[in-house]
């Protein structure tokens, strides 16, 4: 298995690196523990290491390589903990001829070992949140399981890595992928020290106060896993972190996918909608649930993933509903799962009528208007329509072919002045749209009747839609 | 060559992680017990396998591939049915790169063999539902049989699957790589027609324009509900091969057509072909505008049929207006719909069909005499008196 990346102490111990020696002697540090701290809205992962050295008094110079991976140059930091004091990095070189490889000149004051922590950004890891929901057969209760998925296409192997998930937005100003790809002879034209404060500025928003890393160096075996692992949760600022239990190896080009929670008979509301501006020209079922306590679940955001929705039948199978993107879902909010439509239940649209009056004619004289059922109105043929009302008479038309009643909310938007007039209660839901609700008993084909009256031309005063009570 | 597999592999080498990946393995290959095949999902195919899995006491992997195969790796399930088999849960699920597989990490409390379910979605099960429609020879009944043609592209046999198709009782049939199987799912009886002739210049055009001779097409339309037999499912899109009992004990192919889509409640019509007949001349015989003032007008329209039927037997006639086709045939400038009124010219026998009329669509039935004898048909003049009010 490839390991490309290395940590050099080169024996050539006070040789200046510039002019390079043919012959040359190095040891190898191995990684001793690593963290990693992947983010799902970008290409972005920050690794840190540590590896333990020995330094004698004087300088010591290091080598630093990461040959066929995507790791950010601009953002490979040495730091050297509690040793701080007595171990200074005195500069940092990257080679010209070696475009992923660094120099760095430590100076101790006096012969010691000690553990360095070397961080970076590299692109390649990703992670993902995915969720499978199944509901019971009555469709009032949803089984839930969440996971997290990531993937390792870094070029790396990763051993025995603590995995920490961050959830939420961070600002990057370049993609990490693309300056693993910059010779770092560029980086500098790139204002490479101002991106680095700020990637690494990003980072330390969700790495602060990390779990301090094990004070003896050496992993010991890991022990035999037999419960699916814990992903603990914990919010930090705008940002929640997922932290897996213990530790885990994905190889490069390996996926693993692990599960984050699951809730049982979460309970849920099953409504059906027409709301053009949402769902389009659909009548759509939904399920409804709340990510909340009293729901058993509100112990973390729910993060942006794909779900897949499935219910039970009557025999133990499962029925494929649908799968939707669903987004982020914060603690206490209502979390809707479109379903599509349902064949169980028709929905129609249909126009009964149409009528137009209080017709206003705009008479061959300059600023004379007259309406047309006035009789003192005389006939001027040079006159023209100036505003009327025209009124539509609806009927939407519901058959519920379930075995269950349901609750149907309908939207409906108007351009202009418009009056809706019913003979059941509406509500404006915003200026020129209303809303109302109905329910539709298992088996009832259902009218529901109402006129939209709009104004036209002189008629027309407004841009709004008022509800009108018959 | 098998396409797909699944695999058990024991605590010791599962230990080894992921390199036991690459390493020499000792494997079982649990078999399927028991396939469903879910449909009701309009486009997308739900397979649920069960299989009886050999655990050891401990750490398991449960290796599961798909080689050539086109189940979507996202989607896949894996559900323990509980009360048969010993305890287990899954830890974690590792997919290997460059490969149509992954593997489960299970704990078992003890050994023994664990009865799981494995659910995904598979692409390649390309579906279509088609009729056989037999009518008596009287026209009077059809038996129905709906089929459904399953192709397998999914490069897997499922062997003694259950078909759940979302209506009617599951099916089991068997269906091989790159097999089509048509299967039976429905037929019904004695299922009432009428056959329908239809004057609709609007979707149907001129037989002959310059006669202003309609194009009277005819079909069978039979409803989809409980008093006609049917209703207990919406009847899917499909073709529909349309016979005619002989009255010899024979049946003779009359054509076919395209069924819609059909819910529960609502009427399929099979298109049979155009009547020779049923002869209707449609003419506009009035067009009078009547100003109102300025621009603003009123028209009286009536609407002229001639109709002929050379057929021995009486037929209903369905005589069908788009108002604003009729409208733009008579040059009124508007494009919104307006109100108008049935006139009291109006001689068709029977009244507007409701479930079929609305605001920019008249639907009239009008029954037609017989030909009587030798003696060529009556020659019927029908008319529509339509009173469109406030247009400029």
């Amino acid at each position: 298995m490839k390991i490309s990346r290395r940590l050099l102490l080169l024996g050539l111990l006070a040789a200046p690196l510039v002019g390079a020696e043919n012959l040359d002697l190095s040891t190898v540090p191995e990684r001793q523990e690593v963290e990693l701290t992947i983010y799902n809205a970008e290409d972005l992962t920050l690794v840190r290491e540590r590896r333990m050295i020995s330094f004698r008094k004087g300088i010591n110079p290091l080598q630093f390589s990461w040959s066929n991976t995507l790791i950010d140059p601009t953002s490979v930091e040495l730091r050297f903990g509690e040793q701080e004091g007595a171990l200074r990095l005195l500069d940092t070189t990257f080679p010209h001829a070696k475009p992923q490889m660094l120099y760095w000149q430590v100076e101790a004051d006096q012969a010691l070992t000690a553990p360095v922590e070397i961080s970076y950004f590299t692109s390649g890891i990703r992670w993902s949140a995915d969720y499978v929901a199944i509901a019971d057969v009555q469709e009032q209760q949803l089984d839930l399981e969440s996971f997290v998925r990531i993937d390792n296409h870094s070029g790396e192997e990763y051993e025995n890595a603590k995995v920490r998930l961050v959830v939420g937005e961070i600002n990057l100003v370049e993609q990490i992928a693309a300056l693993a790809q910059t010779p770092v002879g560029r980086v500098a034209e790139l204002e490479a020290e101002h991106y680095r404060q700020l990637r690494q500025e990003a980072g330390r928003r969700a790495m602060v106060a990390p779990k301090p890393m094990m004070a003896e160096m050496a992993l010991a075996a890991a022990p035999a896993v037999t419960q699916p692992k814990e992903v603990e949760k914990e919010g930090l600022g705008e940002y929640f972190i997922y932290t897996i239990e213990g530790s885990e190896t994905i190889p490069d080009g390996w996926s693993k996918r692990l599960r984050s929670f699951s809730a049982s008979e979460i309970p849920i509301t099953t409504r059906y909608r027409y709301r053009q501006a949402e769902y389009g020209d659909q009548f759509v079922r939904l399920y409804l649930l709340t990510n909340d306590r009293e729901s058993g679940l509100g112990t973390t955001p729910l993060p942006n993933g794909e779900i897949r929705i499935l219910r039970r039948d009557a025999t133990g199978g499962l029925v494929y509903l649908t799968q939707r993107t669903m987004q982020y879902v914060p603690i206490g909010d209502r979390l809707e799962l479109n379903l599509g439509s349902d064949p169980e239940v028709l929905f129609d649209l249909v126009t009964q009528r149409v009528k137009r009056d209080e017709i206003w004619m705009q008479m061959s004289r300059p600023n004379l208007y007259q309406r047309v059922d006035d009789h003192s109105i005389q006939i001027d043929h040079q006159a023209r329509v100036a505003g009327w009302e025209e009124t539509t008479y609806f009927e939407q038309r519901i058959r519920n072919y379930s075995e269950r009643p349901i609750t149907v909310e309908i939207r409906r938007s108007f351009n202009g002045d418009v009056r809706f007039r019913s003979d059941f209660a509406a509500t404006s839901h915003d200026y020129r749209t209303v809303e109302f609700t109905t329910q539709v008993a298992a088996g009832e084909r259902k009218g529901i009747a109402y006129a939209v009256v709009i104004s036209h031309g002189r008629n027309a005063k407004q841009q709004r839609v008022v509800t009108e009570r018959k | 060559m098998k396409s797909w597999r699944i695999v058990v592999v024991g605590l010791i080498l599962a230990l080894l992680s992921v390199d036991a990946w690459a390493r020499i393995k000792l494997i079982t290959l649990p078999v399927r017990e028991r396939v469903e095949m879910q449909l009701t999902h309009p486009s997308a195919t739900l397979v649920e396998e069960e299989r009886i899995v050999p655990l050891v006491q401990g750490a398991n992997q449960v290796d599961f591939s798909w080689r050539n195969s086109r189940v979507d790796p996202h989607s896949i399930l894996f559900r323990l049915v509980e009360g048969e088999g010993v305890a287990a849960r899954v830890l974690a699920v590792s997919y290997p790169p460059g490969e149509n597989a992954l593997v489960w990490d299970l704990w078992a409390e003890q050994a023994g063999t664990a009865r799981v379910r494995i659910g995904y979605l598979i692409e390649g099960f390309e579906r279509e539902y088609h009729y056989r429609a037999t009518a008596d020879h009287a026209e009077q009944q059809l038996r129905l049989q709906q089929f459904l043609r399953l192709r397998n592209q999914a490069n897997e046999a499922f062997a003694e699957a259950h078909w759940k198709l979302g209506f009617g009782e599951p099916l089991q049939r068997s269906i091989g790589r790159d097999e089509t199987r048509e299967l039976l799912v429905a037929e019904y009886h004695e299922v009432p027609i009428s056959k329908r002739y239809t004057a609709d210049l609007a979707r149907f055009g001129y037989l002959e324009a310059a006669q202003k001779k309609l194009r009277i097409p005819m079909h069978y339309v039979l409803q989809n509900d409980a008093a006609h037999g049917l209703g207990a499912a919406a009847l899917p899109f499909g073709k529909a091969r349309i016979f005619i009992e002989d009255g010899r004990g024979g049946s003779a192919f009359i054509g076919e057509d395209w069924g819609s889509f059909t819910p529960r409640d609502e009427e399929m019509a099979l298109y049979l072909g155009v009547a020779q007949d049923i002869v209707v001349r449609r003419t506009i015989a009035r067009n009078e505008a009547q100003r109102v003032n300025g621009n603003l007008f009123h028209y009286d329209v009536v609407i002229r049929y001639e109709v002929e039927n050379f057929k021995e037997e009486a037929v209903v006639l369905d005589v069908v207006e788009e108002i604003r086709a009729v409208r733009q045939e008579l040059g009124h400038a508007s494009q919104r719909a307006i109100e108008w009124q049935l006139g009291s010219d109006t001689t068709l026998a029977l009244p507007p069909d409701g479930e079929r009329s609305g605001v920019e669509r008249l639907v009239l039935r009008q029954p037609l005499p017989p030909r009587q004898g030798d003696t060529p048909p009556i020659k019927q003049v029908y008319t529509l008196h339509l009173h469109f009010r406030n247009e400029w």
